[in-house]
């Protein structure tokens, strides 16, 4: 039983890093039709960025608001760069994925260039302990809890409350009709990569954070949760990403309790496999 | 020495695989992210074939099988269950999802296949991976362990293989298959109407692409005498992509060139970068990542065709008649006399034949909509017959019932006497009922003449079993399908184009080519959706003389038009619906005497 | 019922537009205009190029020749934003709300370009011409009924006090009655109140009844235009429908 509970609370961690990355990526395909596969390839650059900001001396937190600003600016211009011009000439969706997929090659193993291959860690504290109802989290576990939180019930006013937000799904919904209304749709698609990358670099430096010690490479696995979880919640859903991320986050880990470690990640592989094959719009999406 | 055996070899091995995704990726339109599964697959199994029993080898590595087959079974078994590994995939690749989200399924499934067979130590190693694995033809009495001798004829043996790798996928896709593998990655929903099984194609595709990727990692597996996951994860997979999209997907020459110039290009340029101490260890594989991540991308922007792009494949026609003669060739009747009573030569506005194709009652109901509501009518052989009506009549969805593209919720219809009610839309095909489509359907990168070859059902060369029995099996198919592409090229005059890229016309021509694909297949009953939509009023009208010529000949044609001027010079009788139900039925003379077709039309 | 809307008319002139999707030209060399004041048709049979004239008005559909005026300005191949902000305000036929926005949410959309303490003030003078969208204001836009729809689309394009209005088919899938009303009252009373409006209509005599001029397009041009009372009575408006006239334009006192 203390098993199934410690699971939990790893399981509500692992759930906070994959909401927070989740909505972004969700986010990003919403409103531009991009499945942004270098996403996770970013997020590790955004870790790397506060681990150079730590290493200087400063705290890993200070390390985080680098990594956002780093990677909200970052995303733009891949997206200005790279996916706007392809997509603008007609571009394929098929050739789309394998051009995020040269991009991911480029940001990751430019990262390891620079990083080196060897595993690193933050120099952080992990705070106390906290023990309640069965479960035990540390202070900076706590933290990225309330993070998450935070950024969901953000997301949430955004999308709901703000003009911006409101632009932002109308352009995902019908892109012709939000310039027909005065939207100036590339500006809103601007705004929200850099939002996203914003949400992106966070959810890397929770991930390392999470981790303990991480690589160049550690983000690979996790693309596939993240992907889990936006197909579950269904692709552009907002409030989809966060009931995938719920959903994968607790079940991977709780999953570790009945099977061997190294398999957990099988659970999030299958839930995707069939979704992809069963309901690709995902559990919020309108049915095709 | 060494160097260049090893150069050759790895050229091979990388020749075979780009070959077989080339075939699956540039031919087939398949975008196989988890292709190198099937490279595992192979190579796992050669070496899980060639090792003697884990007990014997010390022991210390566990796997399945252990059989210490002798040369050539490892291999052969390799490209065996390459190709039976392919069969799941269908599931994901067969179905009707979205180009982008098939991908990830496909990419995510290769990840997940490494990282169960990283965990689970007891199906090939593990993490660790398998070593020792015996060399084909070695140990014994063939060739002494050491000798350079060896290492020369394996070389060679890989690169024979390469190349007869590369006959064997020219051979099928310079076939009539491999033009339906084309037409297929162009349009696939118009290669599906036109009675391709899509779902056997590309599993199809998947098999042969998954044997051959299957043998070259059984090659390599033999060679390096080691296998790892480390060997197969998903960047191997995107290298591949990058080598065969780089060298020019579709071309299978290309495809090679590709495997020169990625995987094995990059193997050797790092080869000349000064290693040094001061440098971090891994910053030079690295940077080679990072180079070829930016060359797909600029690949994909500048020269997204490749290197070696697809050739077009240009068929010289026996020779021409004199220009200008587009006048019917004797003998060359477009329409087949045996299956048609004598027609009346009086010209359209003669007596009309027998009635061909009758509905009764027809109800189509969908969603609570009754688009076609109890449609009853008689099209004569040998009439043009128009079938007119304002938005929302329901025109495109009677055609849409009599071509048996959509099934009747109601109601009965006989072709020829024929209940052809419950009968589907490729078979109607076969009994000489084609219908054309509204939309764009031609398929793009294929030539006019290729456009017309495609529709010829039945063809021996059309399978995959055909295709590899080789030309001499179909040359005698496809010289008749040849002969009759050309009488209906000259017919419509459109022979000149008759080795132009579909894409490259213009609309009307599209229209026309459309057409010409319809007769390809000896129809008895034309269904013509829109033929004129968007064409200019010249050819509309040389259009409309060319389909009552057909009609004098014995040609039944039932067309959907909006054009009503057309309606009026050509067609005789016209049918009118509105709401789903016949309104009137006449000449356009007629028609618009009566108030409630222009009342119809009027009130919308 | 009626409410004082007071638009701020601008006259809208298209002349000699020929446009297409890339290939071949879809609509040649028309010439077509609207006042302030005026409800304007065009009409036709299928496939006349309707749609894509309106499509090339609003910035959509790329026009190779002519040019696009509204007022003063020239708006020929501008953005669709930019010639919303241009005071064009344009109903498509198809996908003509925010389905997974909420119909409050719609409307807000609508009055984007407004600042914001005029957007609650806008959404009432909406709803007053449209009250049924009062009781469904929380409703997700995809979930409401055909006929409740077009007005919600039409209601987004008034919370923008267009100077023109440009409404593509509003009454396709809609029951009769229902078109009726949309046409007689609301799109009459746009005119009424100071808009220029150009409308295209599959439904030729319900919109003749409801025009102060009609353009009968056929086959990519015009081919007929004139008072609605005098084409209706000229022989050859039916055969333009149904076949056979060509270029004629009926004599009228106006332009």
């Amino acid at each position: 039983m203390t098993v199934f509970l410690a699971s939990i609370g790893f399981g509500l961690v692992t759930a906070a890093v994959l909401a927070i990355a989740s909505i972004g990526f969700t986010l990003q395909f919403g409103v531009t039709d991009v499945l942004n596969l270098a996403y996770g390839a970013i997020m590790i650059a955004g870790a790397f960025i506060a681990y150079v900001v730590n290493q200087a001396g400063l705290s890993v937190w200070v390390g985080l608001v680098a990594a956002v600003a780093a990677c909200s600016l970052g995303s733009v211009l891949v997206n200005t760069g790279v996916y706007a011009p392809f997509q603008r000439r007609g571009t394929s969706p098929i050739t789309m994925v394998i051009v995020s997929l040269g991009m991911t090659l480029i940001i990751e193993f430019g990262v390891a260039a620079v990083a080196g291959g060897t595993s690193v860690s933050y120099t952080m504290g992990q705070g106390q302990t906290y023990h309640f109802a069965g479960l035990i989290l540390t202070t900076v576990q706590l933290v990225i809890i309330a993070l998450s939180l935070v950024i969901m019930a953000g997301v949430h006013a955004l999308l709901r409350y703000t003009k911006l937000g409101k632009a932002m799904r109308a352009t995902a919904a019908n892109r012709t009709l939000a310039r027909n209304c005065g939207i100036r749709t590339s500006r809103v698609i601007t705004v929200t990569w850099a939002l996203t990358g914003g949400l992106c670099g966070l959810a890397g430096v929770v991930f390392a954070m999470d981790s303990g010690s991480f690589s160049a490479t550690s983000t690979d696995i996790f693309l596939v949760l993240i992907l889990a979880a936006v197909f579950l919640g269904g692709p552009g859903q907002a409030y989809g990403a966060m009931l995938g991320a719920a959903v994968i986050g607790i079940a991977t880990e709780v999953s570790a309790a009945f099977i061997p470690a190294d398999y957990k990640y099988v659970v999030a592989f299958v839930v995707l496999l069939v979704m992809l094959g069963v309901r690709p719009a995902g559990l919020l999406g309108a049915r095709a | 020495m060494f160097y260049v055996i090893n150069l050759l070899i790895y050229a091979a091995v990388d020749a075979m695989a780009c070959l077989g995704l080339s075939q699956q990726f540039g031919v087939a339109g398949v975008t196989n992210f988890g292709f190198i599964i099937f490279q595992a697959a192979g190579g796992y199994t050669a070496a899980v074939l060639a090792l003697p029993p884990k007990s014997a080898n010390g022991g210390f590595q566990s796997y399945i099988g252990g059989w210490n087959l002798p040369f050539p079974l490892p291999w052969i078994g390799a490209a065996v269950v390459g190709g039976l590994i392919a069969l799941p995939f269908t599931f994901l690749v067969g179905r009707r999802l979205r180009g982008d989200f098939a991908a990830v399924g496909l990419l995510v499934t290769a990840v997940l296949l490494n990282l169960l067979v990283t965990n689970y130590v007891p199906l090939f190693n593990g993490d660790a991976g398998l070593s020792l694995i015996p060399t084909p033809l070695r140990g014994g009495n063939v060739f002494s362990v050491q000798s350079t001798g060896y290492e020369w004829a394996f070389t060679v043996g890989a690169l024979v293989l390469a190349l007869l790798v590369y006959l064997f996928v020219r051979r099928v896709t310079e076939s009539p298959y491999g033009r339906t593998l084309r037409a297929m990655r162009d349009n696939d929903a118009v290669a599906d109407s036109l009675g391709k099984n899509l779902l056997s194609l590309r599993t199809g595709t998947l098999v042969l692409g998954g044997a051959i990727a299957g043998l070259s990692g059984g090659v390599l597996v033999s060679y390096i005498t080691t296998w790892s996951p480390a060997a197969w994860g998903y960047a191997e997979t995107v290298v591949l992509f990058a080598a065969v999209i780089i060298g020019g997907a579709g071309n299978h020459l290309g495809a090679v060139l590709g495997a020169v110039l990625v995987p094995v290009g990059f193997e050797e340029v790092t080869r000349f970068i000064p290693t040094s101490n001061n440098l971090p260890p891994n910053l030079v594989p690295s940077l080679e990542w990072v180079a070829i991540g930016l060359l797909i991308v600029i690949f994909l922007w500048v020269r997204p065709q490749g290197v070696l792009p697809e050739r077009k494949r240009v068929i010289t026609l026996p020779t021409a008649r004199p220009p200008g003669d587009t006048a019917r060739a004797p003998g060359a009747a477009l329409v087949p006399a045996a299956r048609t009573e004598p027609a009346d030569p009086a010209g359209p506005a003669g007596p009309a034949g027998p009635v061909v194709l009758e509905a009764a009652g027809l109800v189509r109901e969908f969603g609570g909509v009754r688009a076609v509501d109890g449609v009853s009518l008689a099209v004569r052989q040998g009439t043009l017959t128009g079938l007119i009506g304002p938005n929302g009549a329901g025109k495109s969805t009677l055609l849409a019932l009599l071509a048996g593209t959509l099934p009747a919720t109601a109601g009965k219809i006989t072709y020829r006497g024929q209940d052809i009610t419950g009968t589907p839309a490729f078979r109607r095909a076969r009994l000489g009922l084609v219908r054309t489509f509204q939309l764009a359907s031609e398929f793009k990168r294929l030539t006019v003449l290729e456009n017309l070859l495609t529709a010829v059902p039945g063809q021996r060369g059309d399978s995959l079993r055909g295709a590899i029995a080789g030309k001499r099996y179909w040359r005698g198919d496809e010289a008749a399908a040849i002969a009759r592409a050309q009488v209906i090229l000259e017919r419509f005059g459109l022979e000149p184009l008759a080795n132009s890229y579909a894409g490259d016309l213009s609309g009307g021509q599209r229209r026309l080519v459309e057409i010409m694909r319809a007769l390809m297949t000896e129809p008895t009953m034309l269904l013509l959706d829109e033929p004129m939509a968007g064409v200019h009023p010249n050819l509309a009208r040389r259009i409309g003389r060319d389909l009552v010529a057909l009609c004098q000949e014995g040609m039944t044609i039932l067309m959907v038009e909006h054009e009503l001027a057309i309606m009026d010079e050509f067609c005789d009788p016209v049918i009118v619906m509105a709401e789903g139900a016949v309104l009137a039925e006449g000449t356009m003379q007629q028609l618009r005497g009566r108030s409630e077709v222009v009342e119809a039309y009027l009130v919308g | 019922m009626s409410a004082e809307l007071d638009l701020p008319g601008l006259p809208l002139r298209a002349e000699n537009v020929t446009a297409g999707y890339g290939g071949d030209p879809v609509i040649r060399g028309i010439t077509v205009g609207a006042d302030p004041g005026q409800v304007v048709s065009l009409v036709g049979p299928n496939g006349s190029g309707k749609s894509t004239l309106l499509k090339s008005l609003v910035g959509i559909v790329r026009v190779s020749s002519g040019t696009v005026r509204v007022g003063e300005r020239n708006v020929t191949n501008q953005a669709p934003e930019e010639i919303a902000r241009a005071g064009v305000g344009y109903v498509p036929q198809v996908d003509d709300v925010f389905a997974p926005l909420t119909v409050r949410e719609n409307l807000e959309m609508g009055g984007y370009l407004l600042r914001r303490a005029q957007v609650a003030g806008r959404i009432e003078r909406v709803l007053t011409v449209f009250p049924r969208l009062g009781t469904m204001l929380g409703r997700a836009a995809g979930k409401i009924s055909g006929g409740e729809r077009k007005m919600l689309a039409m209601g987004r394009v008034l919370m923008l006090d267009p100077g023109v209005f440009l409404l593509d088919e509003p009454t396709a899938n809609l029951a009769p009655k229902v078109a009726a009303e949309l046409l007689d009252e609301h799109v009459r009373r746009l005119a009424a109140s100071g808009a220029a409006v150009l409308i295209v209509e599959q439904r030729a005599r319900a919109a003749l009844a409801i025009s102060d001029l009609t353009y009968v397009l056929g086959g990519g041009e015009v081919r007929m235009q004139g008072l609605p009372a005098e084409l209706s009575a000229t022989p050859d408006f039916i055969e333009s429908f149904l076949g056979g006239a060509r270029d004629r334009a009926v004599p009228s006192g106006d332009s």
